[in-house]
């Protein structure tokens, strides 16, 4: 539009002919900019949401108490996620000693509790509870592989837990 | 004069080649980028350390939103010959257009008894409607149903079974998802994640970096 109005006024001299025959180009640095900023944004994009998975093999159910496995009681960890993103957890066979943690300091737990306890011992039963969430779940998992735990098995708790975890959590005002 | 101005004229670079090199790169990558239909659904699954890259061959994927409904979709291939076979399975009939419809649907997210209605619907619809997800109660896993149908049908070769959550579903889903998988005798599944960092310094990170020095492939779990 710009040379349009140019041509109409451009019959006065040769001056101004030669400014009009530049006027043609337009700069396209600012257009190449743009052109290799979405091509770096569209790399990027494109090469993070590649998804991973993460595997889970689940043990078959068994009703025979002969096939259930056995857990020395000083080797064993019993983890509870809770409401509110708290590990309640306790060592060995006793629930009355349970402790509260989150997931932050939880690995610090599941390391000591490794060194502590001979490697063929170590046995962490994971047990999430009613409003425990999938990311919970999924977070302790990967705790799992993180810590190079090798044994470990997913089950409710039992009702006396529950009970336990939500006393704690109506003390606590977790909601 | 003249040929003063000539020369303050050939200081700039004739952009144009390069933005034709640049608009090309882009349209390639737009082109090339993958984009993924079940996007429908808004889920933000957790993260984890995991490097091992989701299958998207023969698959058959659970869905669980934040409102601990759950959806199923699968491998394209899959999706005609299972819906045949659930029909054989719970007396019902499918039309030719019905297996046509559910083809071209984006996911299943409702019982099977609203199922016709559900594939007609075109994603925009689906979006304005409430999906009420496939009933996964222990009284009437329907979830079961379909894993056990395309079982079925894929007579040997390996299934791949993906279940991804989301962050603020309830674990009670999860493991209502995982009990229809092992009432089908499945026990293997792959929980999609998002990948992230072994952190510094951990068990994990120590064996997937002595591994490294001894020439091994790192650990993929």
């Amino acid at each position: 539009m710009a040379e349009m109005e140019v041509k109409e006024s451009s019959k006065k001299g040769p001056g101004v002919k030669k400014s009009k025959k530049h006027s043609t180009r337009v700069d396209l640095t600012p257009m190449v900019d743009l052109g290799f900023l979405l091509i770096t944004f569209f790399i990027f994009t494109t090469t993070v949401q590649q998804p991973t998975s993460m595997n889970l093999n689940m043990p078959k159910d068994t009703k025979d108490p002969n096939l259930d496995m056995k857990v020395k009681e000083s080797g064993s960890l019993t983890l509870l996620l809770g409401k509110g993103n708290v590990i309640y957890y306790y060592e060995g066979n006793d629930p009355s000693k349970m402790q509260t943690t989150t997931y932050k300091d939880v690995r610090k737990i599941i390391l000591d509790k490794k060194k502590s306890t001979p490697a063929a011992d170590l046995f962490l039963i994971i047990k999430p509870d009613k409003d425990a969430s999938y990311k919970n779940a999924v977070d302790i998992l990967d705790e799992m592989d993180i810590n190079d735990i090798g044994k470990y098995a997913m089950v409710d708790p039992t009702p006396d837990e529950y009970g336990k975890i939500q006393q704690t959590e109506v003390a606590a005002g977790i909601k | 004069m003249a040929r003063a101005k000539i020369k303050r004229g050939s200081t700039s670079v004739d952009m144009t080649p390069m933005c034709d090199v640049a608009f090309l790169l882009l349209t390639f990558f737009i082109l090339a980028a993958q984009f993924k239909p079940q996007d429908a659904l808004n889920v933000t699954p957790p993260s984890s350390v995991s490097n091992k890259l989701a299958p998207q061959k023969n698959f058959l994927n659970v869905t669980i939103d934040k409102n601990n409904k759950v959806f199923l979709d699968m491998d394209q291939k899959l999706k005609g010959p299972v819906l045949e076979e659930l029909g054989k399975e719970r007396n019902m009939t499918f039309s030719p257009q019905d297996v046509k419809d559910f083809e071209n649907s984006p996911y299943v997210g409702v019982p099977l008894s609203q199922l016709t209605q559900f594939i007609k619907l075109t994603p925009e619809q689906i979006k304005k409607t409430d999906v009420p997800g496939i009933p996964v109660d222990s009284t009437n896993n329907e979830l079961a149903a379909w894993i056990s149908a395309a079982k079925t049908i894929s007579m040997g070769d390996q299934l791949n079974f993906l279940i991804k959550g989301d962050d603020a579903a309830k674990y009670p889903t999860f493991k209502a998802v995982v009990d229809a998988f092992k009432q089908n005798d499945e026990y293997k599944y792959n929980l999609v994640t998002n990948a992230k960092q072994v952190p510094e310094g951990s068990e994990l990170y120590k064996k997937n970096l002595t591994e490294q020095l001894e020439g091994k492939k790192p650990v993929v779990k």
